[in-house]
């Protein structure tokens, strides 16, 4: 699902994200990714649907090559994943239910099936107390899930999550790492960036660790030491 | 379809964000249109007439009654063997008489009072170019048989001058409105591009493609530019058309200009305005899209 090799990202001005990561996820799995901030999990998941650039290295994503990926592939690339940010990207003039069907509006699906498809991503996330609330009117639990239940409506292989639980308490963060299980015993790969090591020490999956751009370790049921 | 559904639905969407802006680029497009329109059909109309002038008569010499009509005669002979000469004709005095009672047909008081006896005979002279009138009249300047000479070249080239001058203030004019209307589209489309920061992000992140996040600005754009052109060829036309049948059309001026012209200069114009709408969104939009 997703193969680096020897990636490094180095910004204009010579500042190191990435040095020289090497890693394979396979399909299905349930990965978090952990380290300090800064230490280079945003970066790593923006190399992942092309937000950045690698200076160096190979990057494969569902069987695309990242690396060599034209800009105007990059939309193709985009609709096979599913892309959950720290801040929820939510539209404050449209409801639960309006956010979640723009996506499916954008992708080009006719009203029948974007009205049955976005009450089923309403049902996966538990929102439907809440579909016709504004953002402003949901809890950052709610505003989390809705955004996860627009990242899921092109169906995507891999959901990539950066600190979806980074403003939530624990209970709430419980629950988005519930629906995230939920989401990935589906089918889905999921990999999460975060830096809570409550969930990552609880939940007993995979653990890739981002250390000052470099991966320090890759462990099967890993704790946040 | 879908697709374009949404397109269309956000094209408005977006107009109806800024409409003070929207109204005042249809208004510069507007006005810059109907000079363009305007000036050039105005450019074809004097052409018309002024091509039908230089095809009759040139140059107009009166001849001094005192002179016997064998100088007269011999006068017409020494031009009709100039090479610039294409053809002398002689008018008698009758002729002028006749003439003069049909230009002035309408003013029977005029034609009651005056005294045809004053009215001179003529050589009227067509030339193959016109612009040798000045030729014509260095060499028929001390001639005895010669009372005055009128040349219609020296006017053609005087309301030639006069209508270049026109058409090119007119263009300058024209050209500037329609700089300010290029950058009030970039700044209308900045404002809504700005405004749809997060839609655009969120767009970009789903999967959507540039093409499809930049068509509704395109459309946008082009659609305001077709608006304010389509006024205005519209007010074009009905310009034309009332200055047909209006005191315009009394006065030496003949406002005669072919429905292909028209036809055709709209069409240029409309294609134009759907350039100009596309480049401008292309400006417009560019930085906001690649931030």
């Amino acid at each position: 699902m997703i193969r680096l090799e020897d990636v490094s990202l180095v910004f204009q001005g010579g500042s190191v994200a990435l040095s020289n990561v090497s890693t394979q996820i396979s399909e299905g799995e349930f990965v978090y990714l952990i380290g300090h901030s800064g230490s280079g999990k945003s970066s790593l998941l923006k190399l992942l649907y092309k937000e950045y650039s690698a200076t160096k290295g190979s990057i494969e994503v569902v069987d695309m090559d990242v690396t060599s990926l034209p800009s105007w592939k990059i939309p193709l690339l985009r609709r096979k994943l599913g892309i959950v940010t720290q801040e929820p990207q939510l539209l404050e003039n449209r409801t639960t239910f309006e956010n979640i069907s723009f996506a499916l509006e954008v992708l080009g699906f006719d009203e029948k099936e974007i009205n049955e498809k976005t009450n089923t991503l309403i049902e996966l996330v538990d929102l439907e107390n809440s579909m016709y609330k504004f953002p402003n009117q949901l809890s950052g639990g709610e505003q989390t899930r809705a955004c996860i239940a627009r990242a899921l409506a092109s169906n995507p292989l891999l959901l990539l999550c950066d600190e979806p639980t980074g403003n939530l308490d624990p209970d709430l963060s419980i629950q988005i790492i519930s629906l995230l299980e939920k989401i990935n015993r589906a089918g889905t790969t999921v990999l999460m960036a975060t830096h809570d090591s409550s969930i990552v020490n609880r939940r007993k999956k995979r653990v890739l660790q981002l250390s000052n751009g470099k991966l320090v370790s890759d462990v099967e049921k890993g704790r946040y030491i | 379809m879908k697709k374009l559904n949404y397109v269309i639905k956000n094209t408005f969407i977006n107009m109806r964000r800024n409409p003070l802006l929207v109204i005042a680029t249809m208004l510069a497009v507007l006005v810059s249109s109907f000079l363009v329109f305007t000036t050039l059909s105005a450019r074809a109309i004097v052409e018309n007439n002024t091509s039908r002038w230089q095809n009759g008569v040139h140059v107009v010499i009166f001849l001094d009654d005192r002179v016997t009509s064998t100088a007269h005669k011999q006068l017409q002979e020494t031009l009709e063997n100039y090479p610039e000469v294409r053809m002398v004709e002689y008018f008698t005095k009758s002729e002028a008489m006749d003439e003069f009672k049909i230009l002035f047909k309408d003013q029977p008081e005029l034609l009651q009072e005056v005294d045809f006896d004053i009215l001179p005979t003529s050589l009227r002279i067509n030339l193959n170019n016109p612009a040798d009138y000045k030729l014509i009249i260095e060499r028929m300047e001390g001639n005895a048989a010669v009372k005055e000479i009128r040349a219609s070249g020296e006017a053609i080239e005087r309301l030639l001058s006069l209508t270049n001058t026109l058409v090119l203030s007119a263009s300058i004019f024209a050209g500037l409105i329609g700089f300010a209307a290029f950058i009030l589209i970039i700044n209308t489309l900045r404002l809504t591009a700005y405004a749809k920061k997060k839609e655009i992000k969120i767009m970009r992140t789903i999967g959507a493609s540039s093409t499809y996040i930049r068509l509704p600005f395109i459309f946008e754009a082009i659609l305001e530019s077709l608006i304010g052109t389509s006024i205005a060829v519209g007010l074009g036309w009905g310009f034309i058309q009332y200055s047909k049948t209006s005191f315009i059309a009394d006065s030496i001026f003949d406002i005669t200009i072919s429905d292909s012209y028209l036809t055709n200069l709209t069409l240029i114009l409309l294609f134009s305005t759907i350039l100009f709408g596309f480049f401008a969104s292309f400006v417009g939009i560019r930085r906001v899209l690649n931030d």
